[in-house]
C-alpha cells in the first residue's frame, strides 16, 4: 500500500483553528471574574472575527478549506458513523461528514454566543440574554469535547495523527481500496 | 448544611417561579438566607444592615470593595472598576429588578465575592449585605 504525503490544511485554516481554540478557552476561563471582563470581551470579539474570516475562507480558501469539500447531508453522516462502528471506516482526506456537522454547530454557536455576549455587555435585552449567552457557551464547550473525542476516535480508527495534521498541514493518505474511496 | 438548606430553598423557589415570573421579592430572598443561616448554625443572631453596609464598603485586604463598582450609594448608577461601563443601581428601592431571582442573586454573589474577597461569601454576609441594600432609600446620600 503506497502512502502519500498530502497537503490538506493551509496556513490560514491551521491558524484559525488554534487561535479559535485558544480564544474560546481563554474566554471560558475569564468568564466568571469582573477582573478579566475586558480580556473576556476582547476574546469574544476575537472569536467573532476569526469565525467571520473562516466563513469567507470557506469560499476562497484552498481545496480542503472550502465548504464545498465538506458540505455533507445527513445521509453521509449516518453512513460514516455506521462505517466506524462496523469497523469498515470510510476515509476522508479533509473533514469527514460527522466532523463536519460538529463544525457547523460550533460555527453557529460561536456566532450566537458572541452576539449574545455583545448584547449582554451592552445591556441590550434582559437577563435572558445573559442566561442565553452562558447556556450557548456551555453547549459550545460540550461540542468542543465531542469534537476532541471525534478526533481521538478518528485518529485511532484511521491510524493517523489528526492533531499533528492540524499543526503541520500534512496527512498521510493510503492509496488503495476503500481508503481513497470517498476522498475524491 | 448551609448548601443543602439553600438548595432546598432554591428548588422550592424554582417550582414557585415556574408558575409566576418575578414572584420573588428581596424580602423573600432574605427570608431564604435567614432560613438557611438558621439551619446551619444555632448561634445565628439575625442579619444586620449596619454590618452589611460596613462589609459593602470594606476592601477586605484586597484592592476592591463592593462599592468600587456599586459606589458608596448603591441607589445610584454604578461604574465598573475595570471597564468603566455603567451598572444599574443595586438597591431594590432604586431598581425593582434587583434580588428578584435566587439564581441571579446567587450567581452574582458568587462572582463578585470571589472578585472582592477571593472566596465565596457566607450566608451571614450575603444576608447582611441584602439587609443593608434593602434599607437604602432611592436617591439616598448613603
Amino acid at each position: 500500500m503506497a502512502r502519500m504525503r498530502v497537503f490538506v490544511w493551509d496556513v490560514p485554516v491551521r491558524l484559525f483553528h488554534w487561535l479559535l481554540a485558544a480564544s474560546f478557552t481563554g474566554a471560558f476561563l475569564t468568564a466568571e471574574s469582573e477582573r478579566y471582563r475586558d480580556v473576556h470581551v476582547a476574546l469574544g470579539y476575537t472569536v467573532l472575527g476569526l469565525v467571520a474570516f473562516r466563513l469567507l475562507w470557506a469560499f476562497v480558501g484552498t481545496r480542503y478549506a472550502r465548504l464545498s469539500s465538506f458540505a455533507f447531508g445527513p445521509r453521509a453522516v449516518v453512513d460514516y458513523l455506521e462505517s466506524i462502528v462496523t469497523f469498515r471506516p470510510q476515509h476522508y482526506v479533509g473533514h469527514n461528514p460527522a466532523g463536519s456537522w460538529v463544525i457547523y454547530a460550533l460555527v453557529v454557536l460561536a456566532l450566537v454566543t458572541g452576539a449574545a455576549g455583545y448584547a449582554t455587555y451592552n445591556d441590550i435585552g434582559g437577563h435572558w440574554v445573559e442566561d442565553f449567552h452562558e447556556g450557548a457557551a456551555n453547549v459550545m464547550l460540550t461540542l468542543v469535547f465531542v469534537h476532541i473525542a471525534g478526533v481521538v476516535v478518528s485518529s485511532l480508527v484511521h491510524r493517523e495523527n489528526l492533531v499533528k495534521a492540524m499543526v503541520t498541514g500534512y496527512k498521510w493518505v493510503t492509496r488503495s481500496g476503500h481508503a481513497s474511496g470517498p476522498a475524491d | 448544611m448551609v448548601k443543602a438548606g439553600f438548595i432546598a430553598f432554591a428548588a422550592g423557589s424554582l417550582v414557585f417561579g415556574a408558575t409566576a415570573a418575578h414572584a420573588l421579592s428581596p424580602s423573600d430572598l432574605l427570608k431564604g438566607y435567614e432560613a438557611s443561616a438558621r439551619s446551619a448554625s444555632t448561634s445565628f443572631g439575625g442579619f444586620s444592615a449596619q454590618r452589611g453596609r460596613a462589609f459593602f464598603q470594606t476592601t477586605h485586604g484586597g484592592d476592591w470593595s463592593c462599592s468600587s463598582c456599586h459606589t458608596q450609594n448603591p441607589a445610584t448608577t454604578g461604574k465598573h472598576a475595570k471597564t468603566n461601563k455603567t451598572i444599574a443601581p443595586l438597591a431594590p428601592a432604586a431598581n425593582p429588578d434587583r434580588f428578584t431571582s435566587v439564581a441571579e442573586a446567587e450567581k452574582w454573589f458568587k462572582r463578585n465575592c470571589n472578585d472582592v474577597l477571593g472566596r465565596e461569601c457566607t450566608t451571614q454576609e450575603k444576608g447582611d449585605v441584602l439587609a443593608y441594600l434593602m434599607q437604602v432609600a432611592p436617591g439616598a446620600a448613603k
